[in-house]
C-alpha cells in the first residue's frame, strides 16, 4: 500500500472506523503471523497471539500517534509485549518442541536424509528462539520479510549501520551457539 | 599482521555466508490458516453502527407483526359483528 494511503487508512482507523482497520489488518495479518509464530515455534499459540495483538490493537488506535516510523513497528512492539507475557506465563512449564511447523519436511528427499534435516531446522529453530528478542525480530525481518537494513533500521528505530553490525554479530554467535551443540556439524559446512 | 586480519574476516564472512544459508532454508514465510484470517476479519468488522441498523430492523418487524396482529382483530371482530348484525336483521325482515 502507498504511504500516502496508508496515513490515510490510518487516519480513519484513529477515527473509529473500523472498516479502514479492516484493511490495515489485511495487510498486516501474515506480517504479524510470521513473527509471532517463529517466536513461540507453534501454529496454536501464534493464532492466539496474533488474534489477540489485532484485538489489542483495534482498542488502542485511536491513541497512536505517527512519530515517523511504521506503522508495523506500532504493531510488532504489542507482539513484542504479549509474547514476553507469554514467555512468562509458561516459564513453568516444558518447552514444546516445534512440531507442528507446516514446512519442515523436504519433498523429494528420502526419509532417513529428510529426518536429519528435519532435525538439523528444529535444533536452529530452537536456537533463534533463545536468541535475544531483538536478535529474533532482526531474523525475521531480513529472512521471513526480506527487508533491507534500511528497513529493518527504520522498523526496529535504529540507523542502518547498527542494524548491519547486529546482524554480524546475531549470525556469528548463532553459529557459535551451532558448533558448542553439534561440534562435528563443523565439518560439514 | 594485515594478512592474518584478511585471513579472520574472510573466515568470519565464510561464517555469515554459511548462516545465512541455513537460515534462509529454515526461516520462511509462513501462510496463516485461511480460516482464522478470515475469522478475526470478520470479528474486527463487526460494526456497532450495523448492529443497531439490524436491531432497529428487528424492532420494526415486531412493530409490523404486532400492527398486522391489532388489524386482523380489529378486522375479524366487525366482520363478526357484521355477521351477528346481519343474522338478527333477518328474521324482522319477514315481519
Amino acid at each position: 500500500m502507498p504511504e500516502i494511503e496508508e496515513q490515510d487508512v490510518l487516519f480513519r482507523a484513529s477515527q473509529g472506523d473500523q472498516e479502514a482497520f479492516g484493511v490495515l489488518y489485511e495487510n498486516y495479518v501474515e506480517r504479524i503471523y510470521n513473527y509471532v509464530y517463529y517466536r513461540t515455534g507453534n501454529v496454536h499459540d501464534a493464532e492466539d497471539l496474533t488474534a489477540r495483538v489485532f484485538f489489542r490493537a483495534m482498542h488502542h488506535i485511536q491513541t497512536y500517534t505517527d512519530r515517523g516510523v511504521p506503522f508495523s513497528a506500532w504493531l510488532y512492539r504489542i507482539a513484542h509485549n504479549l509474547i514476553a507475557n507469554w514467555h512468562r506465563d509458561r516459564s513453568r512449564h516444558q518447552e514444546i518442541p516445534l512440531s507442528d511447523a507446516p514446512n519442515l519436511h523436504y519433498k523429494g528427499e528420502p526419509p532417513e536424509i529428510a529426518l536429519l534435516q528435519s532435525q538439523e531446522k528444529d535444533v536452529l529453530l530452537k536456537l533463534i528462539r533463545h536468541l535475544p528478542a531483538e536478535r529474533q525480530h532482526l531474523l525475521i525481518l531480513k529472512f521471513v520479510e526480506h527487508m533491507s537494513n534500511a528497513e529493518i533500521g527504520e522498523t526496529m528505530d535504529r540507523s542502518e549501520g547498527a542494524v548491519k553490525s547486529l546482524y554480524h554479530r546475531t549470525l556469528l554467535s548463532l553459529r557459535d551457539e551451532l558448533e558448542l551443540h553439534d561440534p562435528e556439524e563443523n565439518l560439514n559446512h | 599482521m594485515g594478512s592474518k586480519i584478511k585471513k579472520i574476516s574472510d573466515f568470519s564472512l565464510g561464517k555469515i555466508t554459511s548462516m545465512e544459508h541455513r537460515l534462509s532454508g529454515v526461516l520462511k514465510p509462513i501462510k496463516p490458516r485461511k480460516e482464522f484470517v478470515r475469522g478475526i476479519a470478520q470479528r474486527i468488522q463487526i460494526k456497532p453502527r450495523v448492529a443497531f441498523v439490524d436491531r432497529i430492523a428487528n424492532w420494526r418487524l415486531i412493530a409490523i407483526l404486532i400492527a398486522g396482529l391489532v388489524s386482523l382483530t380489529v378486522f375479524l371482530t366487525v366482520l363478526g359483528r357484521a355477521i351477528v348484525s346481519l343474522a338478527n336483521k333477518k328474521p324482522n325482515a319477514h315481519i
